[in-house]
């Protein structure tokens, strides 16, 4: 038997040993390879979608690379910690420490080139599912599978580095104990209490400010306090980790009808030690889950944003333009001759807006015409309106704005042509996208409609009004193929300096494409994201776990002698897990938690949306793979250590 | 009425090879005695006392403790046997780390349920007579192994069981700290009337029992009663072990001998 003979069937035959961390690292080459091969599909590199997506998902894998690394050293940590005895023995042989480090580099490397081949075997394999789903919420007629070498390359150098890099960091990094302490097997941990109470108290203070800073935000303070609570909550948790749980757990100890009850005391006096030990890895932990939790909850919120489009655009079409406008004619006629060409249902109102001054406010105001808004109103099937003359009606931008309208009296004249208007009212609905209607949008009755003949005052320098074409289409989510070429032109005028084109064309059903198919990305990539940490974050506690099997093992064998049953044996197990994976999950969540109701509240300010509902869904269904995560570890731990 | 009965118990181990541990061994141990069960390595000594500790079964034969036959109860009834009716003493002592001496010693007593008053007041008896005050809020690692063993007898009393099984309770022990725990051991056998089953091949620890109870590979070999001195038990305890070492009477080294 070689030495390389004897590395190979070391990790062979310790398979199961091994299995967590190469089932991790696996998992993370799968998912980084599938990545690889979006970025550098032909289609989507050619700027199909835009930079912002790659740019995102650039992002994304750097952060799944960063925390891979990080992942990969730890478990290498938690490994060699796990077998010391077997290297205290190779040792005691007569070992080398060169050797030895030799030993671990190759098993590292044939783990790491094992978990790389079927990573990227596996994960090219699904690569063409993962295209099909990719095109179908691209909404892209083809996403071939395709061969080229970058992924591959890509993939196989940064993570065969990272097993390179990691295993002689970790082995050269890590304490050299003397043969005689590698002999007794992993340490049982360090069994001294180590708390101060300035530090307790820091890391309950400074959480609570984090949570309560978010609570007060506003929309000025956003950008002050989006960065001092993240700081806040970060030093916060991680004081809290290291002392203020220890703490809490020493006075539950003095209390001694708590402390010395049936199958509490060791439970307890474990936890003190659990969470000194393994302090900085709930931190990390804690971290993690944040991240996973605030990138899940605002996807939903992304989808709910996508859910509410229709609501916030009511219209198909909408074609606006000037009085003048030379091409109005041949644009609407090419707009209803492709709606006709498809067979798509519509609705077509004209409008004529006017501009007039406000005595009021002395700004310019934007005038309907009654029978105008009354035709757009009954396709939509909503209630009419009825105006006498003098009377105006307020035109709602936002849903918010209408309560806000509806307590509002203003008496004015349209200064123009001396019409005095007296505004009661504001329309419940919203009827218009708050991109196409000024803030001061009024409708008046036909009547003073007609009277106005003199311009704005600001003409010719100003527009004096505008004609409004808008498509009521009950299948708007089908008008992405209408008016592309007005589309492009009205595109490409955005990205020059000033906007001259003489019209403005907005196709909701077209926007609303584009916006899925975006936010489906980010939510593709998001998920995966947060997949890998959340089965990283669960990892970690395993790979703990299963250092510390023997002890636990020797444990359970003299309480088993001493008389414990089977269910207060499985009562002892639950309450030794169930700290360690639900105790930095419940932090993560109560910290996503105050950190959504900060983005509720600025989200309403900016987008009025409400994402309640969505979070809650996405939050509880976290919650149940925990549970069922929780069971899973909880029912090998229990097999493992009985017999 | 003996309080344990051992009665023609086999046990079989099976597997690739297969071993029978104990051979038909049937012996008795009275109220209050203080047995020690001797043999060579191998002999089914340890065997013999995870019977005993009913966390084993006999493949065939009865143990009968006070007329309870552990053998008819189930999984959870033993627990709660072992729990109340078994004190044990191991060679490693097995104190669990994480609790203060004072935690391991009423551990028994909580898994019981016990309300804190009674805990407390079995406490405080057994720390004056076994003298532990001095490091009753240390913890495992911070105590010697006499001091270790002393708690562990000190757990092994608190319940007030029926009958106590010690593992070779002095065999990590120096010679000083091993005369100490066997003088407490005999002392509470006298003063507590506590009746205590001790596996050893130590023969000095040997000597401080009531009688010795000689194995040899499962099978019972030689019994002998303990007589006025300790000195000529002693040496009694020598010349059976001489027999036991496979017939050659020359073969212990004379080293042994005081």
């Amino acid at each position: 038997m070689t030495f390389h003979q004897f590395a190979y069937r070391n990790v062979i035959r310790n398979l199961r040993i091994y299995a967590a961390f190469f089932m991790a690292s696996f998992f993370s080459v799968f998912v980084f390879f599938i990545y690889s091969m979006l970025m550098f599909h032909p289609k989507i590199d050619r700027g199909f979608l835009g930079n912002v997506p790659i740019l995102w998902m650039v992002v994304a894998e750097i952060i799944l690379v960063l925390f891979t690394w990080f992942f990969i050293f730890y478990s290498m940590k938690a490994f060699l910690e796990a077998r010391s005895k077997e290297f205290g023995i190779l040792l005691h042989l007569g070992m080398e420490r060169r050797q030895l480090s030799k030993l671990v580099f190759l098993e590292t490397i044939i783990i790491g080139v094992m978990s790389i081949v079927l990573g990227i075997i596996f994960g090219y394999s699904f690569s063409k599912f993962f295209f099909m789903i990719v095109r179908e919420i691209l909404m892209l007629d083809e996403l071939p599978l395709y061969l080229s070498w970058e992924p591959f390359v890509l993939t196989f150098a940064v993570y065969l580095s990272a097993f390179i890099v990691i295993s002689m960091v970790s082995v050269h990094f890590s304490p050299q104990r003397k043969i005689i302490d590698l002999m007794q097997g992993p340490k049982g941990g360090n069994y001294t209490v180590t708390y101060t109470k300035t530090r307790t108290l820091l890391g309950i203070v400074l959480i609570l400010l984090g949570y309560w800073l978010s609570i007060v935000m506003t929309r000025t303070s956003l950008y002050s306090f989006s960065i001092l609570i993240p700081i806040l909550i970060t030093f916060g948790t991680f004081y809290f980790f290291s002392d203020s749980t220890q703490y809490i757990v020493e006075s539950l100890k003095k209390k001694k009808i708590v402390y010395w009850k049936n199958s509490r005391m060791l439970p307890l006096a474990e936890q003190t030690f659990i969470l000194k030990n393994n302090g900085k890895m709930f931190f990390v932990v804690t971290m993690v889950s944040t991240l996973a939790f605030l990138s899940v909850g605002l996807l939903s919120t992304l989808s709910s944003y996508t859910s509410q489009y229709d609501k916030l655009n009511p219209l198909g079409l909408i074609y606006k333009g000037h009085i003048d406008n030379p091409y109005e004619g041949t644009h609407v006629s090419t707009l209803v001759s492709q709606l006709e060409e498809r067979g798509l249902s519509y609705h077509l109102t004209r409008f004529t807006v006017k501009k007039q001054t406000s005595s009021y406010t002395q700004y310019e105001v934007e005038v309907f015409r009654e029978s105008d808004i009354n035709s757009l109103l009954f396709s939509y099937g909503y209630p009419m309106v009825r105006l006498s003359e003098g009377e105006g009606m307020f035109i709602p931008y936002t849903e918010e704005s209408i309560k806000k309208l509806s307590k509002r009296t203003i008496e004015t004249v349209l200064v123009e042509n001396n019409i005095p208007i007296k505004i009661d009212q504001v329309y419940p609905k919203l009827i218009f996208p708050g991109s196409i209607v000024s803030l001061n949008s009024i409708i008046i009755s036909d009547e003073d409609f007609a009277k106005l003949v003199n311009p704005y005052k600001g003409y010719p320098n100003v527009e004096p009004g505008y004609h409004l074409f808008t498509f009521d289409i009950p299948q708007w989510i089908e008008t992405t193929d209408i008016g592309l070429s007005i589309q492009q032109n009205v595109s490409a005028e955005y990205l020059k300096d000033e906007y001259l084109l003489p019209y403005y064309f907005e196709n909701a059903g077209l926007n609303y494409s584009y916006i899925l198919s975006t936010y489906s990305l980010f939510t593709l990539v998001g998920l995966l994201v947060a997949a890998v940490f959340l089965l990283a974050a669960g990892s970690f506690i395993y790979f703990k776990l299963h250092t510390n099997l023997e002890n636990e093992k020797r444990k359970f064998d003299a309480l088993k002698r001493m008389g414990i049953s089977d269910n207060e044996l499985k009562s002892l197990v639950t309450k030794h897990l169930f700290p360690q994976f639900f105790l930095p999950w419940g932090v993560a969540l109560s910290h996503s938690l105050f950190a959504f109701i900060a983005i509720q509240k600025v989200l309403k300010n900016v987008a009025n949306i409400s994402i309640v509902k969505e979070l809650i869904f996405a939050l509880l269904f976290l919650v149940l793979i925990q549970v069922i995560y929780f069971y899973l570890i909880r029912w090998r731990y229990i097999a493992h250590v009985r017999d | 009425m003996p309080i344990l009965q051992v009665k023609d118990v086999t046990k079989v181990y099976e597997g690739k090879v297969t071993n029978r541990a104990i051979n038909q061994l049937s012996f008795e141990v009275a109220k209050g005695e203080f047995l020690a069960v001797m043999g060579p390595s191998g002999s089914g000594k340890t065997t013999l006392l995870n019977l005993i500790s009913t966390i084993d079964k006999p493949t065939s034969g009865e143990i009968i403790f006070n007329y309870i036959k552990p053998q008819n109860l189930n999984k959870t009834e033993l627990a709660f046997f072992r729990r109340r009716e078994l004190g044990f003493i191991f060679q490693d002592f097995n104190l669990l780390p994480m609790l203060t001496v004072e935690e391991n010693i009423v551990l028994p007593l909580t898994l019981d349920n016990q309300p804190v008053e009674v805990m407390e007041e079995r406490l405080n008896t057994l720390v004056e007579s076994l003298d532990l005050k001095s490091f009753l809020y240390k913890r495992p690692n911070e105590i010697s192994g006499g001091q270790a063993q002393r708690v562990a007898i000190a757990r092994a009393l608190i319940h007030r069981p029926t009958i106590i099984l010690a593992d070779e309770p002095t065999g990590n022990l120096d010679s000083n700290n091993s005369r100490e725990v066997l003088e407490l051991l005999s002392k509470i056998n006298k003063e507590r009337k506590t009746t205590i089953v001790m596996v050893t091949h130590d023969p000095i620890a040997a000597s401080f029992c009531d009688r010795v109870l000689f194995i040899k590979d499962g099978e019972f070999f030689n019994e002998i009663y303990r007589d006025d001195r300790r000195q000529t038990f002693f040496q009694r305890i020598l010349n059976v072990l001489s027999l036991l070492g496979g017939g050659q009477v020359g073969d212990l080294s004379s080293i042994r001998l005081p």
